[in-house]
C-alpha cells in the first residue's frame, strides 16, 4: 500500500517515492536548463534581434532543417525532385555523422586488443612484467601533445585521428582491465587447474568471462574521452565529421547549427551507452554490481 | 598587534611549542584577514575614482599589423592620448577567434579584425560596427604554398591544407579566379587544418603538397623546406585583405560623447605609434616584435609584406575611395557564397555597408557595418 507523501520524506532515506514522483523529479533539471537558455536567448534577442550567440528556437529549427535536409556546402546541391529519404541521405548531418562514426568505431574496435593485453597482463606474470611499468607511464602522457608526431607517422587523413583516440584511451582501458582481472580470486584459478584447465582456458573461460561485464562498463565510462579525442582530432585537421562542422561553424558563430549538432552528439553517445548497458544486462544477468 | 606578516611566519617556523604555534598562527591569520579587509577597502575607495572616467577595452591579436597596439599601450603613448581625452583605455590580447567572440558578445568595445571578419562576425550577427581605423593591408603576408613546382592549374584534386572560411580560403579563390580557373573551384579539395598545427602537418608529410596560410607561418615553412614555393600571395590582390580597428557603433554613439573621445584618443595614439614604426624607431619595432615573441628580424620581414597606412591621409583617402567599395564587394560576395553571413541570410544585401560618402552597399534598412573616415581625417589634419 503506497504511503501518502509527506514533506519530511524528501530528506528521508527509508522512503520509496512513487513512480510519478521519480519521473517528474528527473525532468526538473532539464526543464530548468531549457528555461534558463530561453531566458538568456530572449534577453539577448530583445537587445539585438539578429543575435547569433544564443540562437532562438526559430533560428535553431532553421539551422536544424538546413543540416538535416540540405547537403553540406562543399557538396553538390540535390535535384529539386529528391525524396525526403534522399534529402536526409545526402544531408550535411548524415555525412558528418557517418564519417565521425567510422572513425569512432574503428578506434573502438582497436581498443579490444588493448583490453586483451590488459587481461594477459593480469593473468600471465611475464606479460605483466613486460607491459605494466610502460603502460603505467604511457598512460600519463597527454596524447594531444603528440599530434604533430602522429601526423608525420600516420599522415593527416583518417589514421592520425583514429590513433589519437586509441593512444589516448587504450592505456587507461588496459590498466583498468588489469586491475579488474587481477581481482578474480586466486582460489578459482587454482581450482580450474585442478579440473584440468589449460592456461588459456583459465585466461579466457574463467577470468575473462567473469570480468566481461565490468569491462563493458569500463568501455562505457570511456566513451566520453573517446569522443573528446575524436573531436580534438577532427577540429585540428579534417574534411568532414561532426567536430569539423562545429569548427567551421565557429568561424562565423553559426551557433544555430552548433547547438543542434552538440545535442545530436550527446544523443548518439547516450544511445550507445544505453545500448551497451542493455546488452550487458542481457548477456550477464548474473552480474550484480555492489 | 600590527606585526609584519613575514616576521610572524618566521616566528611560527621557529616555535616548537605546538600550543604557542597555534596561537601565533591565529595571530597570523588575523593579520592576513585585516590586510585583505584593508585592501578591499582601498579598492572600494579607488574604484569610484576610476569610474568617473569612462573605460574602454580594445582587443587585439597577434599579427604584424596589430602588434603595435601592444607597444602603444606599453610605451605610454596610449595613456597620454587617453588622458588627453579623459578616458581610460585598456588593451587586451586575445586569440583571434576569441577576440571576435568577445567583441560579438559585447565584452569588449573595440577589436582588431580583417574586413572579412568584420562583415561575417559582428555585422552578420547583427552587432552594428564601425570601422574607425584602416590600419594596413596584407601585401604578401598571406600565401598559397606548394611543393614540387606545382602550378595553380594543377591544384584541383590535391588536398589543400588551410584554415577554411578565413582569408586563406579567400586568397585561394582569388588566385584561381585571377588565373582564369573559376570553373575549377568546385574541384578543390580543402582540408581544414588548425593554424596551430598547419606547419607541422605540412612539413611533416611530403604527400601534403599545398597549403595556404599567413605569416609568420609562411616564413617558417619556406625557411625549413626550400622545395616549397609560393604560387600566389596577397601582394597580387592589394587592398583586399584589410586589417581594421572596429568599434561597436553603440559605443561610439554613447549619449555622453565618451565614445567619440575614445575613438579620437585611439586614433591619435595609433598614428603616433605607426609613425614611429614607419620611421624605423628601434624601440617601436622591438616593442611590437615582443608582442608576438618574434625576433626583430622576423618582425621586420613581416612588416615588409604588410602595407601599413602609416600616414593618416592615405588611410582616410582609401577609406573614402571607390576602390574600397569594389574590394569590399568582392569580400562580401565571397562571404555570402560561403554562407558566412548566416544560414538564413537570403541575399548578400542583407548585411549592408555604409561608406563615408553616404553610399550604401546593400539594403538601406540593414546597414550593419559602417566605414567612418572621420578619425583618420582628423588625424591627417592634425586636429586630434
Amino acid at each position: 500500500m503506497a504511503q501518502p507523501f509527506r514533506v519530511s520524506d524528501l530528506a528521508g532515506i527509508q522512503v520509496r517515492p512513487a513512480r510519478l514522483w521519480t519521473h517528474s523529479l528527473s525532468w526538473i533539471l532539464f526543464v530548468a536548463g531549457i528555461a534558463l537558455y530561453a531566458h538568456f536567448s530572449i534577453v539577448r534577442h530583445r537587445e539585438n534581434p539578429e543575435d547569433r550567440v544564443i540562437p532562438s528556437a526559430t533560428q535553431m529549427i532553421h539551422g536544424l532543417k538546413a543540416s538535416v535536409l540540405e547537403p553540406a556546402e562543399e557538396d553538390d546541391p540535390l535535384d529539386p525532385g529528391a525524396t525526403l529519404f534522399q534529402q536526409v541521405r545526402h544531408s550535411m548531418i548524415w555525412k558528418d555523422t557517418a564519417s565521425s562514426a567510422r572513425r569512432f568505431f574503428t578506434a573502438l574496435l582497436l581498443l579490444v586488443p588493448a583490453m586483451l593485453i590488459g587481461l594477459h597482463m593480469a593473468v600471465f606474470p611475464y606479460v605483466g612484467a613486460f607491459f605494466l611499468l610502460f603502460v603505467l607511464f604511457f598512460d600519463k602522457i597527454v596524447a594531444l601533445s603528440l599530434l604533430p608526431i602522429l601526423f608525420i607517422v600516420f599522415g593527416i587523413d583518417e589514421w592520425s585521428k583514429i590513433m589519437l583516440m586509441v593512444i589516448g584511451v587504450a592505456p587507461t582501458l588496459m590498466l583498468d582491465t588489469y586491475n579488474i582481472a587481477g581481482g578474480v580470486p586466486k582460489e578459482q584459478v587454482v581450482k580450474a587447474f585442478t579440473l584440468k584447465s589449460t592456461n588459456l582456458d583459465v585466461a579466457y573461460r574463467i577470468v575473462l568471462k567473469q570480468v566481461l561485464p565490468q569491462l563493458i562498463n569500463s568501455v562505457r565510462l570511456n566513451l566520453k574521452p573517446l569522443a573528446l579525442f575524436l573531436f580534438a582530432g577532427e577540429m585540428i585537421a579534417s574534411t568532414d565529421g561532426l567536430a569539423y562542422r562545429i569548427a567551421i561553424m565557429r568561424r562565423h558563430m553559426g551557433m544555430d547549427i552548433i547547438i543542434p549538432y552538440l545535442l545530436w552528439v550527446a544523443l548518439l553517445l547516450f544511445s550507445l551507452d544505453a545500448l551497451l548497458r542493455f546488452t550487458n544486462r542481457r548477456l550477464h544477468p548474473w552480474y550484480q554490481p555492489l | 598587534m600590527q606585526r609584519y606578516p613575514s616576521a610572524l611566519i618566521l616566528r611560527v617556523l621557529k616555535q616548537t611549542n605546538s600550543a604557542h604555534r597555534r596561537r601565533t598562527l591565529r595571530i597570523c591569520f588575523a593579520a592576513c584577514a585585516r590586510m585583505v579587509l584593508m585592501a578591499s577597502l582601498a579598492c572600494g575607495l579607488a574604484f569610484p575614482a576610476v569610474a568617473q572616467s569612462p573605460t574602454f577595452t580594445v582587443g587585439w591579436s597577434v599579427y604584424a599589423g596589430w602588434n603595435p597596439y601592444f607597444y602603444m599601450s606599453k610605451s605610454g603613448i596610449l595613456k597620454r592620448w587617453a588622458d588627453k581625452y579623459g578616458v581610460v583605455i585598456k588593451v587586451q590580447r586575445f586569440d583571434y577567434a576569441a577576440s571576435l567572440d568577445a567583441f560579438v558578445g559585447k565584452n569588449i568595445d573595440a577589436c582588431t579584425m580583417t574586413n572579412m571578419e568584420a562583415l561575417d562576425m559582428p555585422a552578420a550577427a547583427g552587432v552594428d560596427s564601425t570601422v574607425v581605423i584602416v590600419g594596413d593591408y596584407s601585401n604578401g603576408n598571406d600565401a598559397v604554398l606548394a611543393r614540387n613546382n606545382l602550378t595553380l592549374a594543377q591544384l584541383p584534386g590535391k588536398p589543400i591544407l588551410l584554415v577554411q572560411k578565413t582569408v586563406s580560403e579567400y586568397l585561394l579563390e582569388r588566385a584561381m579566379v585571377l588565373n582564369g580557373l573559376d570553373n575549377q573551384l568546385p574541384h578543390l579539395k580543402l582540408l581544414n587544418t588548425s593554424d596551430s598545427d598547419i606547419v607541422g602537418a605540412f612539413l611533416g608529410d611530403k604527400s601534403n603538397q599545398v597549403a595556404v596560410t599567413w605569416k609568420p607561418l609562411v616564413s617558417e615553412i619556406v625557411d625549413q623546406d626550400h622545395g616549397v614555393k609560393s604560387l600566389f600571395d596577397s601582394s597580387h590582390i592589394p587592398e583586399e585583405i584589410l586589417d581594421l580597428l572596429v568599434v561597436r557603433t553603440d559605443v561610439l554613439k554613447r549619449p555622453d560623447g565618451s565614445g567619440l573621445k575614445f575613438a579620437k584618443a585611439i586614433a591619435g595614439a595609433w598614428y603616433e605609434t605607426v609613425a614611429q614604426i614607419a620611421a624605423a624607431n628601434a624601440q617601436a619595432i622591438s616593442g611590437s616584435a615582443a608582442a608576438s615573441g618574434d625576433s626583430v628580424a622576423s618582425y621586420k620581414e613581416q612588416l615588409r609584406t604588410t602595407y601599413l597606412y602609416s600616414a593618416p591621409q592615405s588611410a582616410a583617402q582609401f577609406a573614402q575611395s571607390n576602390e574600397l567599395k569594389q574590394k569590399m564587394d568582392l569580400v562580401r560576395q565571397f562571404c555570402f557564397r560561403h554562407a558566412l553571413l548566416g544560414q538564413n541570410v537570403q541575399s548578400v544585401d542583407d548585411v549592408a555597408i555604409l561608406y563615408p560618402d553616404g553610399a550604401i552597399q546593400g539594403k538601406k534598412d540593414r546597414v550593419r557595418l559602417r566605414v567612418d573616415a572621420t578619425y583618420m581625417q582628423l588625424a591627417a589634419q592634425g586636429k586630434l
